[in-house]
């Protein structure tokens, strides 16, 4: 560097007094030349003006910057305004945010050193409020990860019992590692107040109480059916499964409620707040703890007393009577159990009879005198296997609740497989059901077109139109053959006719039918025998018909003319027979069909059902309870068979039964057509 | 169990509602006051628009935290005072300021071939017994200030406006040492130079 560049810059230097002594030496050797004289002089004179101009400036005195514009001022306006009503508005709403201040430092070294501390948490908002702590939801800047943190509240900071309590909290709930158990990331100190805090997986603010709220809402609004019940006893089998973990490490929640239950929106069940945690002399975790294990019991209580924010509602009887010495896993059993109460009847224990009062003492008064109120006085709805399930839990003497979470646990686990099992069979039956129609169907519908089909035969026409015996013979034996074809080729068909209907006359011209004992002979009905008669309802209700029209109904038949007594139910199929030359109505042709021996055919593969019963109207035609078929029941009125009074009612209006409550009965209706009757098909697990 | 000490964050003791706040109350008391203190660092009106705006929001998102010592100016001013920093070292960065930048016409201007002073670059205060107006010579020196890289105007706005620690300056613009004395240096002698251009045809 020359000489004249290191004198500028010694002089440059020497303005902010930072010269070294030997560079000071150097600098007065330079200052000989004129230049370096004139550039130390012109320096130091605008450094003066300099610092002159400055305190104009922070004395407000310079007007000669400057001003904002108007336009400036209004746009600042504008954004300030805007900020301070969402100031406002997230106040109001709870949710103000808090952070470090840069701003308000007001010197550099001061600024250097307020930002050097940086926060690990930023705070996000409040999560909840307890007696003595309060959770956050913060943001932890080093695992970039949202988290729970709780901390001590006023109250609680000024209690020893209460730091050390906490400390307990976080202690006990950490070394307990379970999938179902709030875990613990950090406990900690505030670096600059010293304040106790801990960090927690942040699980969301859904609880089971939520669900059950939500379980309840829906069932009453009858959009809600087993599989919501379902669910809840899934949350609470998991809930068990940490109770029983914790029990295992010799710690008793003894604040168990459906509040305590957290539920994230990936379905896991989280066990919340063992701050009331009983840590058992006997267990493991006792000697571990390095803090408060020492705490008495007395003390705990005193500290839980601000812990009473919620209900007392789910607490045993022993707690409410005060019996500390009485306080062990049962007593986590009996708050299971009344969990479980709440899931079934849609709210706590003692809740009714305790109305909305808000009297504390009141509540565990009645808690530890009262008889524990039954689920199915509630709600009887509920099936009675819980019911016993949950007053077991619930017994006012210890010694009759179950012995262990897990044997709890079992008993719920089993009435839940044995729900699906029954499930399972509903469904089996109502396939089963549903195919026993359709087979029903398809076999009316092949009678409906075989019948069709006969009465378009040539022989009908041509037997019609025959003008000599000799014609008429020929074309009877022609028809003849072909119905005894039919019969032969459908063995539920028992026999088929042509008639002819005049003036309010049947007279049959053609009939072929099945051996009334002998099922496999078949006869031609010979001239001599054939017979006539006066009309019925249902032969000039055929004829009304128009051409291809089936009518099908079920009717009752006499075997004998004379005996009315024996009668039996038959199918009948007829379609009206027009002359192809006047295109009037001529006669008609009708299959009958014996309706015991096709539905006897029909039911026989019926495995999964315990009965079925078949009716036409009201009558029963059918009836199978297991394997065998019940003759007596034929001909009795449905009415008479009293698990299926639901359904048959219900059916008078729809085409199936699905029996949501029990699971017990499947109905279906067959409508036969162009007729008023119905076959009414009803199967029972 | 491990016990840890860590910074919680400002956690507020009692969340309270804000005191109502005037905005406008403070656009009228405040802005003009701040915007020149702003001009007078940051020598871009628009620039010093922004940093008064980012004062006036910060000011409203942490009022709590105003003690009540001092005035309310003041405290806003000390606000200020940070976001003018913050916004020379985003500028800084973003210009990519040359450590040397501008040197050759200054050393062209100022010295000869050999390094030795030409003459006559500085002449200004080479007059005996003139009185100079101090208010006057900063309106030039302001002036003058906005001719230089920005580079060296902030180091020296920083260094000799704003009365900041060398180090401090160092570290919050992310520069050596050598390198400030050097922004320092040339700035000095841009200054001189452009001062005793404008300062002869201000006195004529």
């Amino acid at each position: 560097m020359t000489d004249a560049r290191k004198a500028s810059e010694l002089v440059s230097k020497s303005l902010r007094e930072e010269l070294s002594p030997e560079e000071s030496a150097e600098l007065s050797q330079y200052m000989v030349c004129e230049e370096t004289q004139k550039f130390a002089a012109a320096s130091k004179l605008i450094q003066q003006s300099v610092v002159v101009g400055a305190k104009s400036i922070v004395d407000g005195d310079d007007s000669e910057l400057p001003a904002l514009s108007v336009d400036a001022k209004q746009r600042m306006r504008d954004s300030l305004n805007a900020a301070s009503q969402e100031k406002l508005r997230l106040s109001q709403a709870g949710l103000l945010r808090s952070a470090t201040v840069t701003g308000s430092r007001t010197t550099p070294q001061e600024t250097k050193s307020g930002r050097a501390v940086t926060s690990r948490f930023q705070v996000i908002r409040p999560l909840a409020e307890g007696g003595l702590g309060n959770v956050w939801l913060v943001r932890d800047e080093k695992m970039n990860r949202t988290v729970a943190m709780k901390e001590l509240n006023r109250q609680g900071l000024e209690s020893p019992k209460a730091w050390e309590r906490f400390q307990r909290e976080a202690e006990i709930t950490g070394m307990l590692e379970h999938p179902n158990i709030i875990p613990i990331y950090q406990f900690g100190e505030d670096r600059q107040s010293a304040e106790p805090f801990y960090t927690m997986r942040f699980v969301g603010k859904k609880t089971l109480s939520d669900a059950i709220l939500e379980y309840h809402d829906l069932v009453a609004a009858g959009e809600e059916g087993p599989l919501g019940l379902h669910r809840l006893l899934s949350v609470f089998s998991d809930v068990c499964q940490a109770i029983a973990y914790a029990h295992s490490r010799g710690v008793v929640h003894r604040d168990l409620k459906p509040e305590n239950i957290a539920l994230d929106s990936f379905g896991q069940v989280i066990v919340l707040d063992w701050g009331l945690a009983k840590v058992l002399e006997e267990g493991e975790l006792f000697h571990k703890l390095s803090s408060g294990a020492g705490l008495s019991e007395s003390s705990m209580t005193k500290t839980m007393q601000g812990d009473i924010v919620g209900t007392p509602l789910y607490m045993s009887p022993e707690q409410a009577a005060g019996d500390l010495d009485g306080i062990n896993e049962r007593t986590d059993i009996y708050g299971l159990g009344a969990i479980l109460f709440a899931i079934l009847t849609g709210n706590a224990p003692h809740a009714q009879s305790l109305g909305d009062s808000a009297d504390l003492s009141q509540a565990v008064r009645s808690i530890s005198q009262k008889e524990t109120p039954r689920v199915r006085d509630e709600n009887p709805a509920v099936p009675s296997e819980l019911d016993k399930i949950c007053a077991k839990a619930m017994a006012r003497k210890q010694h009759m609740r179950f012995t262990s979470v897990s044997a709890f646990a079992e008993a719920i686990e089993k009435w839940m497989a044995g729900q699906s099992d029954m499930n399972a069979r509903y469904e089996a039956m109502r396939a089963e059901g549903r195919d026993l129609c359709g087979q029903l169907n398809a076999f009316v519908g092949a009678l409906e077109r075989n019948v069709r089909f006969m009465s378009r035969l040539p022989p009908i026409n041509q037997l019609m139109h025959a003008k000599t015996d000799e014609e008429t013979a020929t074309w009877r034996e022609r028809l003849a053959t072909i119905f005894e074809g039919l019969l032969d080729a459908n063995a539920d068909y028992g026999s088929v006719f042509y008639r002819s209907v005049t003036d309010g006359t049947s007279r049959e011209l053609v009939r072929v039918e099945r051996h009334s004992r002998e099922s496999n002979r078949i006869r031609i009905v010979p001239r001599s025998r054939l017979m006539e008669s006066p009309t019925n309802p249902m032969v000039n209700f055929i004829m009304q018909q128009k051409p291809g029209d089936v009518v099908t109904t079920l009717i009752q038949m006499a075997d004998d003319e004379n005996n009315t007594d024996c009668v039996r139910d038959c199918m009948l199929a007829g379609v009206p027979v027009f002359d192809d030359a006047t295109e009037d109505a001529f006669g008609l042709v009708l299959i009958e069909c014996d309706a015991n021996s096709i539905l006897r055919h029909q039911l026989s593969g019926q495995i999964v059902c315990s009965e079925i019963v078949i009716v036409s109207g009201s009558r029963v035609i059918m009836r199978k309870i297991g394997d065998r078929f019940d003759e007596d029941s034929i001909g009795m009125n449905v009415s008479s068979l009293a698990p299926f009074h639901d359904a048959t009612a219900w059916l008078e209006s729809h085409t199936e039964y699905i029996d949501t409550t029990d699971a017990q009965v499947y109905g279906r209706r067959i409508q036969l057509n162009a007729s008023q009757s119905n076959l009414l098909i009803l199967l029972r697990t | 169990m491990n016990i840890t000490s860590e910074h919680r964050g400002a956690i507020p003791a009692d969340v309270e509602a804000p005191s109502v706040l005037d905005p406008d109350a403070w656009v009228d008391r405040y802005s003009d006051y701040l915007f020149r203190y702003a001009f007078s660092r940051l020598r871009e009106a628009n620039a010093a628009e922004e940093v008064v705006q980012e004062t006036f929001l910060s000011g409203i998102r942490y009022y709590e935290q105003y003690s009540g010592r001092g005035t309310e100016r003041s405290w806003l001013l000390g606000i200020l005072k940070r976001k003018i920093i913050d916004f020379v070292r985003r500028r800084n960065k973003h210009a990519g300021v040359a450590p040397y930048e501008n040197e050759t016409d200054l050393t062209a201007q100022l010295f000869d071939e050999t390094g030795n002073w030409k003459g006559g670059g500085i002449g200004m205060a080479a007059e005996p017994g003139k009185q100079v107006e101090m208010s006057e010579l900063w309106g030039v020196v302001r002036g003058c200030l906005g001719t230089l890289p920005s580079g060296q105007a902030d180091v020296f706005t920083l260094s000799v406006i704003e009365e900041m620690d060398s180090a401090d300056i160092c570290e919050e613009l992310g520069i050596s040492s050598s390198n400030f004395w050097v922004r320092m240096h040339r700035a000095r002698l841009g200054l001189a130079a452009c001062v005793d251009q404008k300062w002869e045809v201000e006195q004529r």
